[in-house]
Order: C-alpha cells, then structure tokens, then sequence
C-alpha cells in the first residue's frame, strides 16, 4: 500500500468506486501480495541443498590425498558436511509448513505427504543401506552404495513434485539428478565425491536461481 | 458513454475496494483450500470489524463460504471462496478489461 492511494480519498475501508484501470490494478496488486505471503519460497527448497551438496561432498573429496595434496581432515569434512544437510533439512521443513499457517485443504494434504516422503525414504533407504553394508561391503562399496541409491531416491522425488505440481523444471532437475547419481557410481571413489559436489550441487543451485528469478505468475484469465 | 459505477455487468458485490481485495486474495488459495479468519486478516490487513462485514456481504452473494470449528476446544473459523464467487471474480475482471479495450467502429462516434 505504498503511496498508490495519493490523489483520491482513501476511505478506510476502501469502498471509494474505482476506474476499471485502477481496479484492474488493484486486483493485480492484491494477487500478488496473496501468492507472495501464502505461497512458499521454492527457490528455499534448492538453494540450502545444493550449497549443502557442493560444500559438504566437496570437502570429502578434499580429504582424499589423491584428490587433494593438501588433505582436509576427515573430521572438518564431517562436521562442514553434518552441518550443512541438518541446515537444509530444517529450512526445507520450516519454509514447507511457514506459508501454510492457517490454511488447510487438499494442498495443505498434498504438501504434508510429499513432504513424509523424502523422510519415509531415507528412513527406508538407510534401513536397507545398513543391512547390506554389514554382510560384509569393503569401503569403496558401500561408499558407492550410498552414492547411488541416495541420488536414486533424491532423482524420484523430484520426478514425483515436478509431476504433482506440473512443474517441468523441477522434472528436469530430477532427470538430472538420476544421471548425477549413476555417474557417480560409474567415477569411483573418490571421484563420486566430486560428481555429487560439481553435478548434483551444481544442478540444485541452478534450480535455486531459476526459481529466483523466475517472473510471478499474473493473475488468472490473462 | 456512460461512468463505470452504472455499467451494467460490473458486479456491485465485488466493485468495491474492500471485497474486491478479499475475494482477491481467497482467490489465491488452490481449489478447495480455506484459510483461518485471523490470517486472512493479518494478509489483508483489515480491522476485524471490517473484515467480517464484508465477509457477510460476500456470504450472502454466496461468494464465501464461512465454515466454523473446533480446534482443541477452541473456535476457529475458515474462510473459503465458493465456485460461485471465483466464477464472479473472473467475470469481473473480464468485464473491466472489456472496458479498457479501445472501442471498435463505433458509428457515429
């Protein structure tokens, strides 16, 4: 409501009869206003993520001598990399239900269960993980194991909110990230390390930016 | 021609700042969602007072749909748009952009 009332009496609740022009204008503003407050920030659900994936599975592959002469410590990589995932996991959870407050409907419904789904599939996916690396996995195998099949379920994911939200964009970036995780399998160790950090991180920042800049949807019947 | 406040077609119902703004913003919601009173008033800004008269305005045109319940014993009341008040909507903005259009061969004119 920034100083566009100048000029015509701007009666407290606003029943002053308005130029088609200025109604139209009105209607605009308000929807935007709308989406912005009642929409959530989709480019908060990538941008976390993909500095999480660049800076965390980055600095493992640093902890390799073969990859780096000046070796990070296992440790430092660890705690970059613990920080980082529990940071996005609590924005991607706090921006998913902050736009939602006092709304309730099917969205609201779809939302929630979208949202279970990556907790329910890592849980999962953790479970079946652990159970094969204790039949005996030698490091390079089980580290491949996690590479793979977490950039499998991440790939899916996406391909499943890109299909319920009608969102090609964010079906592409899923695409994206079931190559990212085949090919880090196909690298080896260490080089996996660098296809998560370079592919898939890169891959969820240019989500992020896109997002970001992508123009507001005008208001139906455009 | 004639001023817009007499053209025919143009809803009174919504051709008025306050409710237009509401229906607006209802409108934002994805079909079949509602949104509580409290937030909606926070997102329009609106007295209490107000809101609610121009939610019983819009009820009446069978535009809004007020449904009230309990959330752990306290009352809570959500706001939806009705199919009615979107078709409304939609047929208002479309009216107000007919109006905009620059007027084809008028004889005489």
């Amino acid at each position: 409501m920034a100083g566009e009332d100048k000029g015509t009496e701007a009666s407290g609740d606003g029943d002053q009869p308005l130029s088609a022009g200025e109604s139209l204008a009105l209607i605009e503003r308000q929807h935007r206003e709308a989406q912005r407050q009642l929409g959530v920030n989709v480019a908060l659900f990538y941008g976390p993520w993909g500095a999480a994936y660049l800076l965390g599975f980055g600095s493992i592959f640093l902890t390799y001598p073969s990859a780096s002469p000046a070796r990070m410590p296992g440790g430092l990589a660890a705690a970059i990399t613990g920080v980082l995932f529990a940071t996005a996991f609590v924005v991607s959870v706090v921006n998913g239900t902050r736009a939602g407050r006092g709304v309730r409907g099917p969205s609201r419904v779809v939302g929630a269960m979208y949202g279970w789904s990556w907790t329910l599939g890592f849980c999962a996916l953790a479970a079946v993980n652990i159970g094969v690396t204790r039949l005996g996995l030698s490091d390079e195998a089980a580290t491949l194991l996690w590479s793979g099949s977490s950039l499998l379920l991440v790939g899916v994911l996406y391909l499943a909110g890109g299909a319920l939200w009608q969102d090609r964009f964010q079906y592409g970036l899923g695409v994206w990230m079931l190559v990212t995780g085949a090919g880090s399998v196909l690298a080896g160790v260490p080089g996996n390390f660098a296809v998560l950090a370079l592919a898939g991180g890169g891959g969820l920042l240019l989500t992020a930016g896109y997002f970001r800049l992508r123009p507001p949807r005008p208001h139906t019947g455009s | 021609m004639s001023a817009i406040g007499t053209v025919p077609g143009l809803d009174p119902v919504i051709h008025s700042q306050a409710r237009l703004r509401v229906t607006v913003a209802l409108a934002a919601l994805s079909h079949g969602d509602r949104i509580t009173f409290p937030r909606l008033q926070q997102l329009l800004e609106m007295s209490a007072g107000n809101l609610s008269t121009h939610l019983r305005k819009l009820e009446d045109a069978g535009y809004v749909e007020l449904t009230k319940t309990h959330q752990r014993r306290t009352p809570a009341t959500y706001v939806s748009l009705t199919r009615t008040g979107r078709r409304a909507l939609e047929d208002y903005t479309a009216a107000l952009r007919q109006l905009l259009e620059p007027p084809t061969d008028q004889p005489g004119g």
